[in-house]
């Protein structure tokens, strides 16, 4: 399956970052890496990827950080992100209550088909 | 005899017949005989008609008169008296009764006769009983209150204290509070009786002192001023309870909540390792790439072993043991440690370099918890390789030398370093700079058993270069004993 979207996985793991780039490449998607926050946002610059996946415990910069960077970025703001975590702590999620929640928001461990349809719900969604 | 003038009743200046008569207590005149004479209608209703009767025929029912008869006292004396005693009455009860007498004297000044007054005191006995009763109730509260009271004056010296608080800090009245609960030589900054004293409220603080056999103890303190009868505060009453058992419990509580929270984070993180080592392993072998299948592998690999370590530090920190101290020949140790993380290392593409000097020779040790220690402080440094994207190469150092009295482990990397806030929390409980894949629990377990050797561990580490730790043992075991 050619897709040809392209999707930019920041995460600090590099175990997820295989585990993510392995999988979306499977299912056709060309996937971007970065392992953190200023990384991510560079390549984000750079690269004008179609989705972004993130995580948000990183050292550094946090995704919350990110996130928040993004949307308050004129050229990226657009850009459609879901959140990877494994935090469930509400108040650490809610911090970017001042900017647009993220468009999609994921539990570690990662369930696959879910990931999935989030992410084709989002790129196939109008405007 | 001479009468006094002030105390003599003299009938004949004015005539007090009806009201004498009315009067509500037994009224009674007796000669020196003590003969009863007269009496009131309260008399002639309680005793009957009792003229010419002795008067301890009537009042006491006996044959002889009383040892210290106040009738017969104020003949002799011609003053007034007062006795307390009790009277028992025609249906054989007896009664309280407090008895006034006076002299009454004639038209020469002579004492013809006694007034005796007796006024049923029966209520006041009563509630003298139960004044006693609750003064005795009042004292066995103050003495077994299960808190620490201590009464104190201006100068904050103890005037008064109850039983618990002697048992625990000492019977030390007139010593000053701050000597006997803090072991202090001046009053403490923030002092509740002092407060009390200055503006007359209560006042609460939170303690901690030491009791006579030297154990802190947490306590809630309040206090409350106690006033004289003009209203000024005379005196302050220091109420302590002992909440160390619930600050104890808050506190366990507190860590197992961060225990869970911590080890639910850190599970996470390995679950979606395992899972991504088990998705490139399936999908390498279906779609035949060899690679992914041993990436895959390796990833499944190095999350076992964290789940392994995560379980050991939780075992560790559960169940606190004492170290097995024996000798041990160090170098064989960390050859043996060396040996299990070879592997890990290899698969890591890390350069594992070993620099073990053979003149260490034995030294007494818990072999079983510095072997975990040891591998736990590689485990961080091959991770903070792992995560370190900046560098091409990584290479971890391990070394074991014999410095002085001290055995020394080195563990240096070349991996993502530490800021200065992370390097100063690392040894901290449930503190993980590794996001999802940390518990914080491997490098505070580590330097517990550091401790517990009497060593140090000292940390260097710069953002993006890397981490070097220094563990230090003191050879002889003697030396580590704690003067």
């Amino acid at each position: 399956m050619e897709r040809r979207q392209r999707i930019l996985v920041i995460d600090d793991e590099p175990d997820v970052v295989s585990y993510l780039s392995a999988f979306l490449e499977d299912e056709g998607f060309l996937v971007l890496t970065a392992s953190s926050g200023p990384d991510g946002l560079a390549l984000a610059r750079e690269q004008a990827p179609d989705l972004i996946t993130l995580d948000i415990t990183m050292p550094g910069m946090s995704g919350i950080e990110v996130l928040t960077t993004l949307r308050r970025d004129e050229h990226l703001n657009g850009l459609p992100v879901v959140i990877i975590t494994g935090v469930t702590s509400f108040d650490k999620l809610t911090d970017y209550r001042d900017v647009r929640a993220p468009e999609g928001f994921m539990q570690k461990p990662i369930d696959l088909v879910q990931l999935l349809s989030t992410i084709e719900g989002i790129l196939d969604s109008p405007g | 005899m001479q009468i006094d003038e002030t105390s003599a009743l003299c009938p004949g200046k004015v005539d007090f017949g009806d009201i004498l008569r009315a009067t509500p207590c037994f009224l009674s005149v007796q000669d020196r005989d003590l003969r009863i004479v007269a009496t009131n209608e309260n008399f002639i209703q309680t005793f009957g008609d009792a003229a010419g009767r002795y008067c301890y025929e009537v009042y006491k029912q006996s044959e002889n008169k009383c040892p210290d008869c106040p009738v017969e006292r104020t003949f002799l004396d011609g003053k007034k008296h007062t006795i307390e005693q009790l009277v028992v009455l025609p249906d054989g009860s007896k009664i309280p009764i407090i008895a006034y007498t006076a002299p009454v004297c004639g038209p020469n000044g002579e004492i013809e006769a006694v007034v005796e007054i007796s006024a049923d005191i029966t209520p006041v006995k009563r509630l003298e009983a139960k004044l006693r009763e609750s003064r005795e109730r009042f004292r066995l509260l103050f003495e077994e209150v299960p808190c620490y009271i201590s009464v104190q004056d201006r100068e904050l010296n103890i005037v008064q204290t109850n039983r618990s608080f002697k048992e625990d800090f000492g019977d030390y009245v007139g010593a000053s509070c701050f000597e006997v609960y803090k072991h202090r030589g001046e009053p403490c900054l923030k002092c509740p009786v002092a407060a009390t004293f200055h503006d007359g409220k209560r006042h609460s603080s939170e303690e901690v002192v030491t009791s006579l056999d030297g154990r802190h103890i947490h306590t809630l303190v309040s206090t409350a001023p106690l006033k004289n009868a003009e209203g000024e505060i005379e005196q302050v009453m220091e109420m302590s309870t002992n909440i160390t058992q619930i600050r104890e419990l808050q506190g366990q509580l507190t860590n197992l909540g961060l225990l869970v929270g911590s080890i639910s984070h850190g599970v996470k993180g390995l679950l979606t390792g395992l899972d991504g080592g088990m998705y490139l392993l399936s999908t390498g072998m279906e779609k035949n790439k060899p690679e992914r299948v041993q990436k895959g592998w390796k990833m499944i690999r190095r999350n076992v072993e964290h789940i392994r370590s995560v379980v050991l530090d939780l075992l560790y920190i559960a169940k606190e043991r004492e170290p097995q101290f024996e000798p041990v020949a160090l170098k064989e140790l960390a050859t043996l440690i060396v040996e299990m993380l070879e592997k890990r290392a290899e698969d890591l593409e890390i350069d594992f370099q070993v620099e073990l000097a053979d003149d260490v020779g034995t030294c007494e040790v818990d072999p079983k918890s510095i072997k975990e220690s040891l591998i736990n402080i590689l485990d961080n440094a091959f991770d903070a390789c792992r995560v370190d994207e900046r560098k091409d190469s990584h290479f971890v150092r391990f070394s074991l030398a014999s410095e002085g009295d001290d055995v020394v482990f080195r563990i240096e990397d070349n991996g993502m370093g530490m800021d200065r806030e992370t390097r100063e929390k690392v040894f901290s409980l449930f503190f993980s700079s590794k996001g999802v894949e940390g518990t914080g629990l491997g490098l505070f377990t580590a330097n517990k058993v550091i401790e517990k050797h009497r060593g140090v561990i000292d940390v260097e580490s710069e953002p993006g270069k890397g981490t070097s730790f220094t563990i230090r043992i003191p050879r002889v075991r003697d030396q580590r004993i704690e003067a």
